[in-house]
């Protein structure tokens, strides 16, 4: 087995380099990553969980220096850290569902800035499920405490799984590592069929003599279409080419080559030709908390120019692609600004690029993401099903903890 | 002549009940006067901020402030005493306030069933609900401390005492959570506050200073609109505060929010109450700019504590039971003239962006899921 | 450092290759020149901060990410640095990708050290494989994917064995006032053929003021199709075949890998080897050559011309950076005042202090920099660890480590400050001065063709002593309290040697003044000036014959030409007039014998008139006054003719010199005639008032014999100065 350094290293180097392009592919190789983390990480007997999440954490933090804008890693060391302590929250309960009443759980009643925390001996399977819900006024009032002699520690919340449990661990030692896998595995499974999941639904949105609009070239979106036309929907597809990578092409191309009526138009005919169309399809790069959508430029003023004409805009997302995090300055921090060499020829511009002669005044901008706000999206359709904006936080409130919002190695001493 | 909503006509039918004799040893001497608002304005003119923060530091490092011996224990315990000993710690919000009063309720009762602790509880909240019925978060504290402190499980398996005692550990903590809140709210809010932007102010909320505070000492550069906030001018209170820490502050008269809101690239407030709808209820003025944001495109931002949610559900302006508070026009007015003394409105939550709770960061619909859950 | 073997290697892209040998370069770590002194004393040019990170590793990671899997970085000068950095670096622990370096001490230039690279290699060749690798200098930064060019290049080979190296090449316009491209280099010619892509020609020292190239003929006799260009931008980067190396150790003086490799390889027929280009044209690809280069790349870079090479993508263990808007990149731990106003385009490194009303724009800052109040920083390039004082100005200036620039000073363009130089308060750092704490090193010529300052084995052995050896000798050098550089500064100011001069702004990271591009631009319009025509010649490239440095073989030429022609227009006007041709077919028949002939204007006036007054002077007359009468007949009728050749001044004050000379020559009828035909010229409006005034001017210091005919014409001119208004009216 190749050792887990070079493996992560080469990963590393590989989402440095910007060498690869597109969500799945990176949730999908990130996920695998993990797992070989996973597998070959040696884990105690005591505070396992600890030493599993520790080495996610670690390697989840690199990974996500490593390329910011690309949300979907993120998304995926979250989903196995969650996955872990899902795993052992399973596990414990079982064990527990014997014992006695002796309640004690922990509380996580805020968020990743740990507060006080209490360690406790014993589990009550109620009370524990709520641990791994987001706080809420519930989970605060559902909590109860130990008798007064517990201390009051103030350490980071990711003690807070690692309970000091004795003897009932010995026996699930090997079992939590192995439902982790399982579990991780089954992740990858998702990832990869999220195309046919969504596809399933197509028939349910797209009716006959239809007139849908897309941008750019989505894999999801065209697995969508083909599917509608599996189940002899007859629609026609108009394609905005989405410059400056012209991928719309593309698309354009494969659609036709299935029989579909295609029409390419230009990203400035969009508002001309909207009026024309009954709904708009596209494919998301990530999802965030609030609802808002990172998408391939140009989304945003097709979205505004949907909104205008009172055209559903409906976002195709896998579930891989939905974080936790709330955008706050999306069009600067969350946008990947590529060479300008696809949009300009640098030879023919080069006497506009002078610094020596004082003509260097041109200035190439080339972001490879828009940010379209929630109010603008009038659907998500994910591998769960549709649903609205301000359904998000439930998605991810299933798929998240809340301790994994800042993926970040904490010290293992209280502060 | 002019078409009011009938919570109209309940208002009035409320306030003259206020009026009519008061059972509960209310000292506040002129019910139509918000006394929420009362408060506010004596520590706003008593209290001066080096005051604030050694008062602060003080209090600061200390988490679990000790609790306090039974001041007399021939006097019989009121909790009225207990919450005003409380509320005199200008930096506390009135409803941790009243939590802790309630806190302390329990720890010196000499209840010897759980039904007679529970009543004593009850009466209690009652007694300080009614101290100020206009305050919202100060209801929706006692209600939720109530609910918080009743609804432990197991209860019923343990003798009274080690229920007693674990039912003030829990008050105790969710009274420390309450006071903590600021904080964590200041945490979260951090990362929205960007190089160079732009915020617009309204009021004074302690939260919302807090989070600045922060924002001011990770070295963020920004600058901060405030507003007068007449009549009571707290915004000219929290330009003083502002101006200590540097940040660079440009004070606005109210009218003067639609003309500058272009330079605006959000607005944060705080919030007396946060309402089933997802809805704040705030300073008189809050709607109004809520509703110039929205129109130009900027995010309103809501910091508010969890135990400000409150189980109201109001559907206009009127809805919300009066605060009243008194307005200085500098001049004398004709009696005829009438004055709209309200000291608070309601805004719907299609205006507000996100609300930044010690929760989470929430956005509107979430609130009232989250109170549905509750309550359920 | 132990001995690489450098075992052949390609790529293997072919299935019937069974095994897969990997991708080889060779990496020079040492240009040979000295255009970055007296930075490079002290520290390789190879590990100087581009944009904060040292250059070598703008190389190393596209070499990395073109597939390279193996490279031999070779170093000379200060080889114990680099060979430590990249130690440190984590460029020894990376997988499929080994870095092992060469030392040498005595190699001077690019040729010695590919010499010593073939020497130190034990060469195991199997006859199946060939090797190519890849040659590049570690000062270059790319971002161009080498699969194609690659290709191309063993395709080639496959069919070709001569084929031995690959160019890369990228369209880049160059600066025609100034002959220079954007990377401060000149102005490079090549010609390629179109269809094969094979280099046939190139110029890189072209002379500009002959303004000629020179081709020869069998270029053209053994291509079909050839283009020439200008605009193309050579980067340094070449796929080699193993042969590249055994021709540098047969021909011992091939030393620059373009002057003397590549045209030695063109020029040379007998062998026969060809090298092709492959251009580049949405990636990118710059060798940094001198600063005006360092600072075009920089700016490149900040403007992500070399996605994925950027500066928030290039950090190595670093604190993270991030773009904002306006191409500002900012590290984390910035304490940066409320007040201070950081402009576009600047990449701010980690730790750095910025003070109040500070203003800094189009500049890259290093790590742990302290840079006070009122401080003016514009299109600089500070390294880390310098503390700027209070209220200094610093415009386009390069400043290395550890540098103090104490209040009010002013650094003005194009300086360079060396390593921990102290610039006292107040004190002006004159433009483009290059201070260092290390004296000048004495240099005799240096050979300006290879660039290298003879006196480098002098230099070249103190240059590679450790850090401290060079702290100590800097200690020696003392620190008086006024020194070159104000109150309390430490430092010394070289002067720049004669001839250096010139090239300073050329080289330098400040913007070319605007007055020099003026002058330039002007120097351009008076070369076209000589060329600009009447209506009828287009603006072609009509070169003045030498009159400056010709041969007397030249001037006889011309003379004789000049004869011819004058015999053909005349016989062309006589024609003209017998078959009555029109004036217009005329002048063209004229311009036509002016173009073979290659003549002047003025020439062609001179011809015309001359021809003109013969005609006049044949036509039977039998006094003065009827020759008079003849000329004034001939000149009514052709005037059209000869006025199409008068059109400035030159041309009339030549028409006048000969007719002075008919008259003391060839038609000596004219004589006493002089005055009258003058003033009726001037009357017909052939000659102007001006013309004849400059002419008189002009013989004012002649000889008696010359100025018979200025006496003669004394009256008129008297009468012309005299009357200017009567003029006006008329």
């Amino acid at each position: 087995m190749p050792d887990v350094q070079t493996l992560v290293n080469e990963f590393l180097n590989q989402l440095k380099k910007r060498k690869i392009e597109g969500s799945q592919a990176t949730a999908k190789q990130t996920a695998e990553l993990l797992r070989s983390v996973i597998s070959q990480q040696r884990v105690p007997h005591t505070n396992q969980t600890t030493a599993l999440i520790n080495a996610v954490r670690a390697v989840g933090e690199q990974l996500i220096a490593a390329n910011p804008v690309e949300l979907a890693v993120g998304n995926i060391v979250r989903r196995v850290l969650h996955i872990i302590r899902e795993e052992d929250l399973s596990l414990a309960t079982a064990a527990m569902a014997g014992l006695g009443v002796s309640a004690a759980s922990d509380d996580e009643d805020d968020v990743e800035r740990g507060e006080n925390s209490v360690l406790s001996a014993a589990v009550v399977a109620a009370a524990a499920r709520s641990t791994l819900r987001p706080p809420s006024l519930q989970t605060l009032l559902e909590d109860t405490s130990e008798s007064a002699a517990a201390p009051h520690t103030s350490s980071s919340g990711g003690e807070s799984d690692g309970r000091s449990r004795s003897v009932e661990k010995g026996s699930k030692s090997r079992k939590l590592k192995h439902d982790v896998l399982e579990a991780v595995n089954e992740l990858i499974q998702d990832i990869s069929t999220c195309y046919e999941q969504i596809a399933e639904q197509a028939v349910e949105h797209i009716h006959h003599n239809e007139v849908i609009l897309t941008l750019g070239s989505s894999n999801t979106v065209l697995e969508f279409l083909y599917a509608a036309k599996e189940k002899q929907r007859s629609f026609k597809v108009f394609v905005a080419e989405g410059a400056p990578r012209y991928q719309g092409h593309l698309l354009a191309k494969e659609l036709a080559a299935r029989g579909l009526q295609t029409t390419i138009i230009t990203d400035s005919a969009v508002f001309a030709m909207i009026s024309r169309v009954n709904m708009v399809i596209v494919g998301a790069h990530a999802v965030m908390a609030n609802g808002g959508v990172i998408a391939p430029v140009g989304l945003n003023m097709v979205a505004l120019a949907a909104q205008r004409h009172a055209v559903p805009f409906v976002v195709l997302a896998g579930s891989h692609k939905l974080c936790p995090l709330y955008p706050h300055n999306p069009e600067v921090l969350l946008n990947e600004l590529r060479s300008p060499s696809e949009l300009l020829d640098f030879g023919e511009f080069s006497d506009c690029m002078d610094s020596a002669s004082g003509t260097g005044s041109l200035h190439v901008v080339n972001p490879t993401f828009d940010y379209v706000p929630p109010k603008l999206v009038s659907l998500f359709i994910t591998d769960t099903g549709g649903h609205n904006p301000s359904y998000v936080y439930r998605l991810i409130a299933d798929y998240y903890s809340a301790d994994d919002l800042v993926v970040k190695r904490r010290p293992t001493t209280g502060s | 002549m002019w078409w009011r909503s009938a919570s109209f006509i309940m208002d009035r039918q409320q306030n003259e009940a206020a009026l009519k004799g008061e059972s509960s040893p209310n000292p506040n001497p002129n019910p139509k006067i918000s006394a929420y608002y009362e408060t506010r304005a004596a520590h706003h003119g008593v209290v001066t901020s080096d005051w604030l923060a050694q008062a602060q530091a003080a209090i600061g490092p200390e988490p679990d402030p000790e609790p306090q011996p039974r001041p007399d224990p021939e006097k019989p315990f009121s909790v009225i005493d207990e919450f005003n000993n409380w509320r005199k710690q200008p930096h506390l919000a009135e409803a941790v306030a009243a939590i802790r009063a309630l806190a302390a309720v329990i720890r010196w009762s000499e209840a010897t069933t759980m039904m007679q602790l529970e009543m004593e509880l009850k009466k209690a909240s009652d007694s300080l609900k009614s101290w100020d019925a206009t305050s919202i978060s100060l209801t929706a504290g006692c209600d939720l401390f109530l609910r918080y402190v009743t609804r432990t499980s197991a209860l019923e398996y343990e003798d009274f005492n080690s229920a007693k005692s674990r039912l003030i550990e829990r008050a105790d903590k969710f009274g420390e959570i309450s006071y903590k809140a600021r904080n964590v709210i200041a945490m979260l809010s951090q990362d929205f506050i960007f190089d160079g932007c732009t915020i617009l102010v309204h009021g004074f909320s302690r939260v919302v200073l807090q989070v600045l505070k922060l924002a001011a000492h990770n070295n963020k550069l920004f600058r901060v609109f405030c507003t007068e906030g007449r009549p009571d001018r707290t915004g000219l209170r929290l330009a003083n505060e502002l101006a200590k820490l540097d940040v660079p502050v440009k004070l606005l008269i109210d009218s003067a929010v639609a003309y500058t809101m272009d330079e605006v690239d959000m607005v944060f407030v705080g919030a007396d109450g946060v309402v089933e709808s997802g809805g704040i209820i705030n300073m008189m003025g809050t709607y109004q700019i809520a509703l110039v944001a929205h129109s130009m495109n900027k995010p309103v931002y809501v910091a508010a504590e969890s135990y400000k949610f409150a189980r109201l559900y109001p559907l206009d302006q009127k809805d919300l039971a009066p605060a009243i508070r008194p307005i200085d026009f500098g001049v004398p007015i004709p009696s005829k003239v009438e004055v709209e003394r309200s000291a608070r409105d309601y805004t719907p939550p299609q205006y507000l962006t996100l609300l930044f709770t010690d929760l989470g960061v929430l956005t509107p619909s979430v609130v009232s899921d989250e109170l549905i859950q509750l309550y359920l | 450092m132990g001995p690489p073997k450098k075992s052949a290697a390609r790529v293997s892209e072919d299935p019937d290759e069974l095994v897969r040998v990997p991708l080889q370069a060779v990496l020079l770590a040492d240009s040979f020149t000295t255009k970055f002194r007296p930075i490079t004393l002290e520290r390789p040019k190879v590990l100087l901060p581009l944009v904060n990170v040292p250059m070598i590793d703008y190389t190393l990671t596209w070499l990395e990410s073109a597939g390279v899997e193996e490279v031999f970085v070779f170093c000379c000068s200060h080889s114990k640095q680099v060979i430590s950095y990249l130690e440190k670096s984590e460029w020894f622990s990376q997988p499929n990708f080994t870095v092992t370096t060469i030392e040498s001490q005595n190699s001077v230039s690019a040729g010695d050290a590919l010499r010593v690279i073939y020497e130190r290699n034990v060469l195991f060749v199997t006859l199946k494989v060939h090797g190519d690798f890849v040659l590049i200098n570690g000062d270059t930064v790319s971002n161009m994917s080498l699969t194609q060019a690659l290709i191309e290049h063993k395709e080639r080979k496959k069919k070709d064995s001569n084929a031995v190296m690959t160019m890369i090449i990228k369209h880049s316009k160059t600066n025609p006032a100034i002959h220079q491209s954007r990377l401060g280099t000149d102005e490079l010619f090549m010609a390629i053929d179109p269809n094969t892509k094979q280099l046939l020609y190139y110029e890189d020292k072209a002379d500009h003021s002959k303004g000629t190239l020179h081709l020869d003929k069998s270029l053209l006799v053994d291509n079909p199709s050839l283009s020439l260009h200008h605009d193309k931008q050579d980067c340094y980067i070449d796929i080699c075949s193993p042969e590249v190396l055994s021709l540098f150790t047969d021909n011992f003086d091939y030393q620059h890998l373009r002057r003397h490799f590549v045209k030695g390889l063109l020029v040379d027929d007998i062998m026969g080897y060809k090298i092709f280009v492959h251009e580049i044209h949405s990636d990118y690809a710059a060798r940094i050559d001198n600063f005006r280069s360092y600072d075009t790349v920089s700016k490149d870079i900040i403007h992500r011309w070399t996605y994925p090479l950027v500066p928030d993508a290039m950090n190595f263990g670093n604190t993270a950076m991030k773009l904002e808007r306006q191409g500002m990149y900012r590290a984390s731990e910035i304490l940066q005042s409320q007040s201070a106003v950081v402009g576009p385009f600047t990449v701010i490194g980690s730790g750095t202090k910025i003070g109040n009303h500070t203003k800094i724009s189009n500049s890259v800052i290093g790590e742990g920099c302290k840079i006070g109040s009122n401080v003016v920083i514009e299109g600089c390039y500070i390294w880390d660890n310098i503390t700027i004082e209070d209220g200094c100005k610093l415009q386009h200036a390069i400043v290395c480590n550890g540098v103090i620039i104490k209040s009010g000073a002013v650094l003005e363009p194009g300086v360079v400050l060396s390593f921990k130089v102290v610039v006292g308060p107040e004190f002006v750092v004159p433009p483009y001065s290059k201070v260092s704490l290390l004296q000048q090193p004495i240099e005799e010529d240096s050979d300006e063709e290879l660039e290298y300052a003879d006196s480098t084995s002098a230099i070249g052995s103190q240059v590679d002593k450790s850090d401290v050896e060079i702290a100590s000798e800097v200690d020696k050098t003392h620190f008086s309290p006024v020194s070159e550089l104000g109150m309390g500064g430490a430092g010394h100011v070289w002067s720049t040697c004669e001839g250096g001069h010139e090239e300073e702004w050329r080289h330098s990271v400040a913007p070319i003044p605007k007055d020099k591009i003026l002058e330039a631009i002007k120097t351009m319009e008076d070369d076209m000036e000589l060329t600009h025509d009447g209506s009828f010649l287009p603006l072609s490239g009509e070169l003045k014959p030498n009159s400056n440095d010709s041969d007397d073989d030249d001037h006889e030429d011309s003379k004789e030409d000049s004869y011819y022609f004058e015999k053909e227009v005349e016989a062309t006007f006589l024609r003209a007039v017998h078959e009555n041709i029109q004036e217009s077919h005329l002048n063209l028949e004229i311009n036509s014998l002016k173009l073979s002939y290659n003549k002047l204007t003025a020439d062609c006036a001179g011809a015309v008139f001359y021809a003109m007054m013969k005609f006049a002077l044949d036509t039977p007359h039998s006094s003065a006054d009827s020759l008079l009468k003849n000329v004034q007949l001939v000149f009514t009728k052709w005037k059209q003719v000869l006025t199409t050749y008068l059109i400035d001044i030159d041309d009339q004050i030549e028409i006048i010199l000969k007719f002075e000379e008919m008259c003391s020559e060839s038609a000596k009828e004219f004589a006493p005639l002089f005055t009258k035909i003058l003033h009726h010229l001037y009357n017909e409006d052939v000659v102007n008032e001006d013309a004849i005034l400059s002419w008189e001017d002009e013989k004012k210091d002649a000889d008696e014999a010359d100025k018979v005919f200025v006496k003669q014409a004394q009256k008129l001119i008297q009468w012309l100065k005299e009357a200017p208004e009567e003029d006006d009216d008329e």
